[in-house]
């Protein structure tokens, strides 16, 4: 195993305590919009149209005109591209597109390129985007015998894994979940108190699904059977919506209508040995090396620690990598994490809230995006579940998979 | 026993001529009835009810275990029914399976007396498309009698006898499973292995590094050598899920899907089979066994092994 | 004993051992009902119980409801598909008729394929009947 990754341990110590502390993007670049349609179960549109609409509803939180767009970034799985978007929103001339790999790892990534890009001057104005109908179209959670179609390097990697049946997210996560249960005597209840507070941060906010509707460990419990240890309320609604985010310079973003939220440190990730969703053939199961590329990343070029966060946005598709984030990111040490949960600590008024929206689990599943958007409201001071005296919020992408995240900060 | 394969018609007409012998008396029972074997069958049954052995009775629907054969009885008496299903094996509908089996009790039977089968064919009907095959439905009468040759328990049976659907179709393709790998000259080894038995596990010609998954390079020495060697075969249970849902296709669920570690120093995922659901655990000895899942895929599966 | 009554459900794991001890006590020694590689030779998955013992089961699931005093006169089974050791056989039960004395109670027996068994048990009561 060699150490290549994008930050050795001691890189970007430069500014102790405070944010933006120089190495890295720290501080250069800002989200200065976000937007979002709304969630559903059928939106009754198509993508592109749902695109178009959250790319509008951003550039008008930020006060900026498609006009003042020269960049676009969004994930390789979206199904727009972006001069399709550009089109149907009036955005003209381009000077910097990309797309980022890896499902829902690509969440935060969006924002990596797009800051990245500001920093150097490849693009003033960036607009990232995540639009689907991943609930009335096609599902991520349904078997897809076409993922080993050709020997492709993912199709090969699939073909050790797919022919046995191992062919949905669910399964491919259950498969680390019972790992850990084993290794850490952690239950099926330790996870089922991630859903039930996901549930009830859901319940207080009316753009959720699940606004209104809380459940309780019992019916976590009674939920049937996705794939062992996994229950039907271990995983998120599946959702049809479609979430933008508006980034330009941290000095612009001053000038513009609303508070900007300053991107203090952003990293992607990637471990030694990774697969796709099926990394078993590297450690023991119970880590998210990625995540740890990605923690160590963020929290060198930031000179913050785990103290200075006030709230935590988690990736939450499924239950059990909840538990292994908060491990990797610091909040708990290792194999702690039910013992954290059961203390109320993700809770609201906990030490740690997780997900005051409610997370993928409760407010729907935009493939992480709607949690960026989230992180920027808390530090607006604008979220339904808003929380007192947010300076700093830690936002991760996609688990299981390689990855990336973001502290995101009032100026 | 040989017998030449028959038309149709000619079924029809065995069918026939044996019918018309009526009924045909077959062996007395070699035990007469009795309380062990009673309570034997009780006992695998599960069943609690004291009524039997307090009066002395045999449950009724041991009916047909007093005339059985036994494990060295004669394999295969000559009756009406042996002839015809004899006739309808050389006449291309080898499978069998029953379809009904309707007893009617006309008294319980006390420990020590004697019963004695009779067997009349009644019907053969057919050929009929069945969602197995083609194939005739061939229905008999059993009659046991006691010593004093008045019946005490009748039973009509029907069997269908087929023409399996898949030899029908052999010449055409069988239906082919739907979750195929993809394969390239960097895996293929692997998928030849195990269409002949062998568990293979890629190995560095230069450092000897054992790797699974496998790949064009050796990692840690970039030697693009490959060889393999072949897995013992043994392996331990490392994680596994249950699946439930969504279906899966080609697949019944629930299934298990495991990771292995095996000795060699590699896991590897596949399905557990062979063991009931509640029994898989991590860190179960397990062996490795093969199945065939069309003409063009086997699969490494495992099953429990000695530890 | 109405018309309509549910008998009480009752579930059987199939492990090998209930299998091969079954067909051992109904004197059948066919090898697919405890010989697992004959049984997978001949494109079984699995041994697999035989139909004595699927008929002593649905005797033993009725009079387990009924109680000794009752007089089993008839069990009219309709096979289905394979009880494979390893799965699970799980017998529900509706009283259908009753009448001068007889009780009919329909039985059904699954396994996780679907249908094993659909039966129907004709019994009376010893003496007068209830």
């Amino acid at each position: 195993m060699s150490g290549h990754g994008p930050s050795g341990d001691g890189a970007g110590l430069g500014g102790h305590g405070r944010p933006g502390g120089g190495a890295g993007l720290g501080g250069r670049a800002a989200i200065a919009g976000i937007g979002a349609t709304e969630f559903s179960k059928r939106s009754g549109r198509s993508e592109l149209r749902l695109a178009a609409e959250a790319v509008l509803s951003a550039l008008d939180d930020a006060g900026l005109s498609p006009r003042d767009v020269d960049g676009m970034v969004t994930y390789t799985q979206d199904a727009n591209q972006e001069i399709a978007v550009a089109r149907e929103t009036g955005i003209g001339e381009l000077t910097f597109f990309s797309r980022v790999e890896y499902g829902g790892g690509a969440a935060c990534g969006t924002v990596v390129h797009a800051a990245m890009a500001v920093a150097t001057g490849m693009a003033h104005t960036v607009v990232c985007y995540r639009a689907f109908n991943e609930r009335s179209g096609r599902r991520f959670g349904r078997p897809d015998s076409r993922l080993t179609g050709e020997p492709t390097s993912q199709g090969l990697e699939m073909s050790w894994h797919v022919p046995f049946g191992l062919m949905t997210p669910a399964a491919w996560v259950a498969m680390f979940a019972r790992r850990y249960m084993h290794v850490y005597n952690a239950t099926s209840e330790d996870f089922g108190r991630v859903a039930v507070a996901m549930r009830r941060h859901a319940a207080t906010n009316p753009a959720a699904w699940f606004h209104g509707r809380p459940i309780t460990l019992e019916d976590h419990q009674a939920s049937r059977w996705i794939a062992e240890p996994l229950h039907l309320l271990d995983c998120c609604q599946e959702s049809d919506g479609a979430v933008a985010l508006v980034v330009t310079s941290a000095e612009r973003a001053r000038d513009l209508r609303t508070s900007p939220a300053v991107i203090t440190a952003a990293a992607q990730g990637s471990g030694a040995g990774q697969m796709m969703m099926t990394s078993y053939y590297r450690d023991d199961m119970t880590t998210l090396p990625e995540m740890s590329t990605v923690a160590r990343h963020l929290w060198a070029t930031s000179g913050l620690s785990p103290e200075d966060i006030q709230t935590a946005i988690l990736y939450d598709h499924f239950t059990p990598f909840v538990l292994t984030q908060l491990e990797e990111l610091g909040f708990c040490g290792r194999g702690e994490a039910p013992d954290f949960l059961k203390d109320g600590s993700i809770e609201l008024d906990g030490a740690l809230p997780i997900n005051p929206h409610g997370g993928q689990l409760g407010e729907a599943y935009i493939h992480g995006m709607n949690g960026i958007a989230e992180a920027v409201r808390q530090i607006r001071g604008t979220a339904a579940n808003q929380l007192r005296d947010v300076r700093n919020v830690l936002v991760t992408a996609g688990t299981g998979v390689p990855t990336s995240g973001l502290i995101l900060s009032a100026e | 026993m040989s017998v030449p394969p028959m038309s149709d018609q000619e079924l029809h007409e065995l069918a026939g001529k044996l019918a018309a012998l009526g009924e045909v008396r077959g062996t007395p029972a070699r035990d007469p009835v009795n309380e062990p074997m009673i309570r034997h069958w009780l006992d695998a049954m599960g069943d609690t009810n004291p009524a039997y052995l307090e009066k002395g009775v045999a449950p009724p629907a041991m009916a047909q275990v007093w005339t059985m054969p036994g494990a060295r009885g004669p394999a295969n008496e000559r009756s009406p029914v042996n002839d015809l299903m004899g006739a309808l094996d050389a006449s291309g509908y080898p499978g069998v399976v029953a379809t009904n089996c309707e007893q009617t009790y006309h008294r319980y039977v006390r420990i020590g007396e004697r019963l004695t089968p009779a067997t009349r064919l009644t019907d053969l009907a057919g050929p009929k498309r069945t969602a197995l095959g083609v194939g005739y439905f061939a229905t008999w009468q059993v009659t046991w009698y006691d010593e004093a040759d008045e019946p005490v328990a009748g039973m009509l049976f029907r069997v269908l006898k087929f023409r399996p659907a898949a030899r029908e179709q052999a010449s055409q393709e069988r239906a082919a499973y739907p979750l195929q790998p993809a394969i390239n000259q960097d895996t293929a080894y692997f998928w030849e292995g195990v269409q002949q038995g062998e568990l293979r596990i890629q190995t560095c010609a230069d450092c000897g590094l054992h790797r699974h998954p496998p790949g064009p390079l050796c990692p840690a020495c970039r030697s693009a050598d490959r060889s393999y060697r072949v897995a013992s075969g043994h392996g331990i249970l490392y994680s596994y899920v249950v699946h439930h849902h969504p279906p899966v296709p080609g697949r019944e669920t629930p299934f298990v899907v495991g990771v292995v570690e095996l000795p060699e120093g590699v896991r590897i995922v596949g399905n557990v089979v062979d063991c009931p659901i509640e029994e898989v655990a991590i860190g179960m000895p397990l062996r490795v066994t093969y199945r065939r899942m069309d003409d063009r895929l086997v699969l490494p599966m495992w099953a429990p092994g000695e530890a | 004993m109405e018309i309509g009554a549910a008998l009480p459900e009752l579930s059987i794991d199939l492990t090998p051992t209930v299998v091969v001890s079954t067909a051992l006590a109904t004197m059948d020694f066919t090898p697919v009902h405890h010989d697992v590689e004959v049984a997978r030779a001949q494109g079984s998955k699995d041994i697999f119980l035989n139909i004595l013992t699927t008929m002593g089961l649905v005797e033993r699931y009725v009079t387990d409801w009924a109680g000794p005093a009752a007089v089993i006169q008839g069990i009219a089974v309709k096979l289905g598909v394979p009880a494979y050791a390893g799965d699970r056989l799980r017998f529900s039960g509706t009283v259908v008729s009753r009448a001068e004395g007889r009780t009919a109670v329909e039985v059904r027996g699954r396994v996780s394929l679907g249908d094993h068994a659909t039966a129907t048990v004709t019994l009376t009561e010893e003496g007068t009947g209830r």
